[in-house]
């Protein structure tokens, strides 16, 4: 049957569907009112509207350090792992072809092991030493490098796949390119749509991340989740509006991943 | 002396040797096809040839000068490939000009040559087309105007026809032959196909299982396969032991013997009888399977009327000339 000739879902399923989105919705909601009122405590509605909240957060520094921080972690541990996985996937692709299955294997690790388990061994073993940074955004880095890992060898795996990588190369060659012009001005361009979503979704992941953030590195910089869970004492008004914002901003960075990702078809 | 000449070529994988000892001889201009079943090692050698796969000993030489120790880049070799490989990111002209401008050729030479090698391939109107907005046969020509255009010494195509529908890949390979012959171009053609093989080839280098087991032009190959293999491989030969063979022709013969099936004629009279066992329409020719003196043999007729059918069970008689025998090793 065609789906010009299906019947318009029945009451019942809209009502279902409707009923999720507004149980999905309803915190939010709440919350965002929330960030939005002046005060509103014995009352159904808020006793006013103001932005005041929003302004307060956003002139707040020490939130708009950890906003800065949490981006500087993000896109490092990001710039990071493109500089690495980048390389690494070609010449796995290229070179090793039976190295993908180890590789698969490998890049589990990160999620086989919990966040607090892998922090007590990061904290052992970066706490003191040669190689001491516990306490430092470079801990962090590398942390959610491999965090990022599985997610960014996934999604551009599956990118040079769908491309015939070596027939590429080889033809880029035969017309006198070396690797590099090739993996330049070939193989990279044809990528970008699969790092693109893969670092889209990569930094959703990272920015809200905590235990690593908490754990390894907690107030000293302090990341926005940190932050987040340091202000659970102050008015909730502004924790909503801290809330909201940092939705919005996934928000917007998820919509902009999944445009990405329709394009390609 | 020759323009392409391959000598005791060698490749192993690990200990496995995908081909040993391979020698040939190829001449300026000529079209010459590298044929056999699948893992036989020509698309391996060929790959060789272009400087993608290392060889284990054994040198290549292309106009006199060894090509082994020269990189892909600099080989001057054109290649056209299975899948196309066309550049997804860029369109038709960028992919065609992307040689040219690994060679730094200047602007406006560069419009000039890419203009002539796609009205080569008839494909002019499509200069700014993606390939995923093409159809295969139209991406192959657009690999093949690529190849062109960088006026490659050799051209290596390695099943370019496979992907592609049995129309467009018979109309196709007219072009490329023509094309060949128009630029007189050195061409080394990749196919397990034997029609194409022996439709577009000057000469014809027949493989198996990594060794060449007979060269010559399409004429040679299909009246005189050497061995079993290269009867079984090229036309639909009968393969008789012997003994069966001798059977057959009441005489005494003393090999294996080959015999086309066309060269086989079924009649209603003559001295030896067999009936018919089963038969297939096959378009212009019927085949028939029949059997004689306790020999199947398949016999190959042109299908000029539905009349001429023998139904199955029916009595025919053959007649095979002492010349369509073939004694193979």
């Amino acid at each position: 049957m065609s789906r010009a000739e299906r019947r318009p879902p029945g009451l019942y399923h809209r009502v279902v569907v409707y009923l999720l989105f507004l149980i999905l919705l309803a915190p939010l909601l709440g919350t965002f009112v929330y960030s939005i009122a002046t005060s509103w405590s014995a009352t159904i509605l808020p006793d006013g509207l103001t932005y005041k909240w929003y302004v307060a957060l956003w002139s707040d520094p020490r939130f708009l350090r950890a906003f800065g921080q949490s981006l500087l972690v993000c896109v490092g541990a990001l710039a990071l792992s493109v500089v690495l996985i980048l390389p690494l996937l070609f010449v796995v692709h290229y070179h090793f072809p039976r190295l993908d299955a180890l590789m698969n294997i490998l890049i589990l690790l990160p999620f086989a092991v919990p966040p607090v388990v892998s922090s007590v061994g990061l904290l052992q073993l970066y706490g003191s030493g040669p190689l001491a940074m516990v306490g430092t955004p470079w801990i962090l880095i590398g942390c959610y490098f491999t965090v990022a890992l599985p997610f960014m060898y996934r999604a551009i795996t599956n990118n040079l796949q769908a491309i015939n990588l070596v027939d590429l190369m080889d033809a880029a060659q035969l017309l006198g390119a070396n690797t590099f012009q090739a993996a330049f001005l070939v193989v990279l361009p044809n990528l970008r749509k699969g790092l693109m979503i893969a670092l889209l979704l990569s930094f959703s992941f990272l920015f809200g991340e905590f235990v690593f953030a908490n754990l390894l590195v907690g107030t000293r910089y302090e990341t926005l989740q940190v932050y987040l869970n340091n202000m659970r004492n102050s008015s909730g008004h502004f924790n909503s509006a801290l809330v909201i914002s940092y939705f919005l901003f996934v928000l917007l960075l998820t919509w902009a991943a999944n445009r990405l990702n329709k394009d390609k078809d | 002396m020759s323009f392409v000449s391959v000598e005791n070529l060698q490749k192993n994988y690990g200990s496995t040797a995908v081909f040993s000892d391979i020698n040939c001889e190829i001449h300026k201009g000529e079209f010459v096809t590298l044929l056999g079943p699948s893992g036989c090692g020509k698309s391996t050698l060929l790959r060789c040839i272009a400087g993608l796969t290392s060889v284990t000993s054994g040198r290549i030489f292309l106009d006199g000068k060894d090509l082994v120790p020269v990189s892909p880049q600099k080989r001057g070799i054109g290649m056209v490939f299975q899948s196309y490989a066309l550049f997804p990111n860029m369109n038709v002209e960028q992919n065609v000009a992307f040689g040219l401008r690994m060679q730094k050729v200047s602007a406006d030479e560069m419009k000039q040559r890419v203009a002539e090698v796609l009205k080569l391939v008839e494909l002019n109107e499509f200069a700014a087309r993606y390939p995923h907005q093409m159809s295969g046969g139209q991406c192959q020509r657009v690999a093949l105007a690529r190849s062109l255009v960088t006026r490659p010494r050799l051209l290596l195509l390695d099943e370019p026809l496979s992907a592609l529908d049995a129309r467009i890949r018979k109309h196709l390979r007219e072009q490329i032959r023509a094309i060949q012959q128009e630029l007189g171009l050195t061409t080394i053609f990749v196919t397990h196909d034997q029609e194409e093989a022996l439709t577009m080839s000057d000469r014809i280098f027949l493989m198996n299982q990594g060794r060449i087991v007979q060269s010559g032009d399409a004429e040679t190959l299909y009246t005189a396969p050497v061995d079993a293999f290269a009867a079984g491989f090229i036309g639909n030969y009968n393969l008789l032991e012997a003994d069966a063979a001798s059977r057959l022709m009441q005489r005494p013969i003393n090999s294996r013997v080959a015999i086309r099936p066309e060269a086989i004629q079924l009649s209603l009279t003559g001295s030896l009888e067999g009936e018919v066992r089963s038969h297939s329409l096959l378009g212009n020719v019927i085949r028939y399977r029949v059997e004689a003196r306790g020999v199947e043999l398949v016999v190959d007729v042109l299908n000029r009327s539905a009349s001429d059918l023998h139904p199955k069970g029916q009595r025919v008689t053959l007649h095979i000339e002492a010349s369509a025998l073939c004694e193979v090793a």
